[in-house]
């Protein structure tokens, strides 16, 4: 699904803060992506998502050389993979329905089809209840599910989270993860950063591990 | 992904998401049109400003243009009356000047002839200047008999032209053409259009920066939300059409407006002018905005707005980049 060939990335030409990176995900894998502050996890997912482009070498996502899409096909591509942002990334002024609904109000699903599917979104992130609130209305575990019921609304076949049990606590984050296991069940690709090494040990999948930029380990799951 | 998933489609399918995408497109449309306009009546004091500031831009030149057209249509009621003169030589008999006016009838570009005879212009002389004790005195009558010719074409070289050809005629002694006059009205109007049109320029360019900055800080105001649906895919056209939308709406509001005090104004001004125009004895209006002239206003107007924001928010969307 994801392959990364000898990919390097230089911000203003300084120092990497991503090198030498070679790495494969199967479809319908499972993994963890790890390392200190700043050791570059958000940057590799960036890359993924094509708001960065690599300095050096090659990622494919699903067989296509991402670098060499043009940029008018880059808001397609992106539709294909659900992101979930180390900042939520919520619209504050707008309900938690119309936060969950903008992918597919943004590919133009007609509305019956879309109310359909963020309910079904929203049920699955136990947030059905709420779906008149606004996002300042709920708690930061809240916000950060309705973020993840916006990034599988669409059933992307790839799913990336940056961070998604960032300041939660043990509880809420091990609820999140389930979540997230859930989806790699029904045969979705799943990519998550995170620094919880704890949480990350006991959930049993492939992790990569980064420091200062390179891939120091690739452990299987156990 | 998309490679893989189509093959499992089919065609039908395709052909399908045509229709639905057309129809996703439109529903796009509506709700953006519906939401923009939405946006601006939450601001009516700010939204009237920047719609007040569009007016005054439009009603200048479109005031211009109008008194240009009412200068056009005076135009071509001088041009009817736009004659030759031909005096014939003093010892031209009533008899010889009229056969010279049936000639002069034939001849090709000659329109219409009037025969003034000596004493027709004798009188028509005496009546004018009230003089008649001190010319009856005159021995004989000193005034030649004149003809005045309508040309067919009024265009002042044509009538140049017809002036030489008269000339040659045997027993003709002069040809007097008032043209100078015509023709500095002419200049005149053509200088009045040109003024015009640079300052419809100027004030069209003063519309788009108007609702350029309008739409630039609504995008600044906007600008998370911007960034949040790029980072979900939305292409550039679906990020731009709200601020479109409130770009032609500012433009269509200006343009209502100017259109209102256009209207005031020649209410305003139509006693003043009518009266100026009966000193000199012409009939002349202010003429009105009609229908077509309003619907042009308006389009230009909302069509100004538009621009306005397209510029605002393709130069914005360049420097937004998601975080
Ligand atoms: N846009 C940028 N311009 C310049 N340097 C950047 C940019 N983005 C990231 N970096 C640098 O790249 C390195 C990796 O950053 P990145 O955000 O990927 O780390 P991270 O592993 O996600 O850290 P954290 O766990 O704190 O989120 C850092 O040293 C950072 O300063
Ligand atoms: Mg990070």
């Amino acid at each position: 699904m994801i392959a990364f060939e000898h990919v390097g990335k230089r911000y203003g030409g300084r120092y990497d803060a991503l090198a030498h990176l070679d790495f494969r995900v199967r479809r319908g894998e499972m993994v963890f992506l790890t390392g200190h502050s700043g050791a570059g996890k958000s940057s590799l997912l960036r890359l993924i998502m094509r708001l960065e482009r690599p300095s050096r070498g090659r990622i494919l996502v699903a067989g296509h050389d991402i670098d060499r899409l043009h940029h008018s096909q880059v808001p397609f591509y992106r539709r294909q993979i659900g992101v979930v942002f180390q900042d939520h990334q919520l619209l504050f002024d707008r309900s938690i329905y119309h936060n969950v609904a903008l992918p597919l109000e943004i590919q133009g699903v007609e509305p019956r089809e879309a109310a359909r599917r963020v309910r079904a979104a929203l049920d699955k992130v136990g947030l059905l209840h709420r779906e008149k609130a606004l996002p300042i209305e709920l708690s930061g575990g809240e916000q950060q599910r309705v973020g993840i019921a916006r990034a599988v609304v669409n059933k992307p076949a790839l799913l990336l989270a940056d961070e998604p049990t960032g300041n939660l606590d043990p509880q809420l984050s091990a609820d999140i993860m389930r979540l997230f296991e859930d989806f790699h069940r029904i045969g979705t690709t799943v990519m998550i950063a995170s620094h919880d090494l704890a949480l990350i040990a006991r959930l049993r999948h492939r992790m990569l591990r980064l420091h200062e930029g390179r891939l120091v380990a690739d452990e299987e799951a156990a | 992904m998309s490679r893989e998933s189509a093959p499992a489609r089919g065609a039908r399918s395709h052909r399908a998401t045509t229709g639905s995408r057309w129809r996703a497109w439109l529903r796009h449309h509506r709700a953006m049109g519906q939401d923009s306009a939405r946006r601006l009546l939450r601001h009516p004091l700010g939204s009237l400003l920047t719609m007040l500031a569009i007016a005054i831009a439009l009603v200048l030149p479109a005031g211009l243009w109008l008194a240009l057209d009412g200068a056009r249509l005076l135009d071509a009621e001088l041009d009817e009356s736009a004659t030759l003169t031909v005096y014939l030589a003093p010892r031209v008999e009533a008899a010889e000047a009229a056969r010279i006016e049936q000639a002069l009838a034939a001849r090709p570009g000659v329109a219409e002839t009037r025969l003034i005879t000596a004493a027709e212009g004798m009188a028509e002389f005496q009546q004018a200047l009230g003089l008649e004790d001190a010319l009856t005195r005159l021995p004989g009558n000193p005034l030649p008999a004149s003809i005045v010719v309508h040309p067919v074409e009024t265009a002042p070289a044509v009538v140049r032209d017809l002036a030489e050809g008269l000339k040659a005629v045997a027993g003709v002694e002069e040809v007097r053409l008032d043209l100078a006059w015509l023709e500095r009205l002419r200049h005149l109007a053509e200088l009045g259009r040109r003024v015009t049109l640079g300052l419809a320029v100027l004030f069209g360019l003063g519309v788009l920066l108007v609702v350029g900055n309008t739409i630039r800080l609504a995008v600044e105001n906007r600008r998370q939300e911007i960034e949040v649906v790029t980072l979900i895919g939305a292409t550039h056209p679906f990020v731009r059409r709200p601020f479109l939308y409130s770009g032609a709406w500012f433009g269509l509001g200006g343009g209502l407006l100017a259109w209102g005090l256009l209207t005031l104004g020649s209410d305003w001004l139509a006693a003043p002018v009518s009266a100026l125009a009966a000193s000199y004895g012409a009939s002349f209006s202010l003429p009105r905005l009609g229908p077509a002239g309003s619907a042009m206003l308006l389009a230009c107007s909302t069509l100004l707005g538009w621009l306005g924001a397209w510029i605002a928010v393709s130069r914005h969307l360049a420097q937004i980049r998601p975080r």
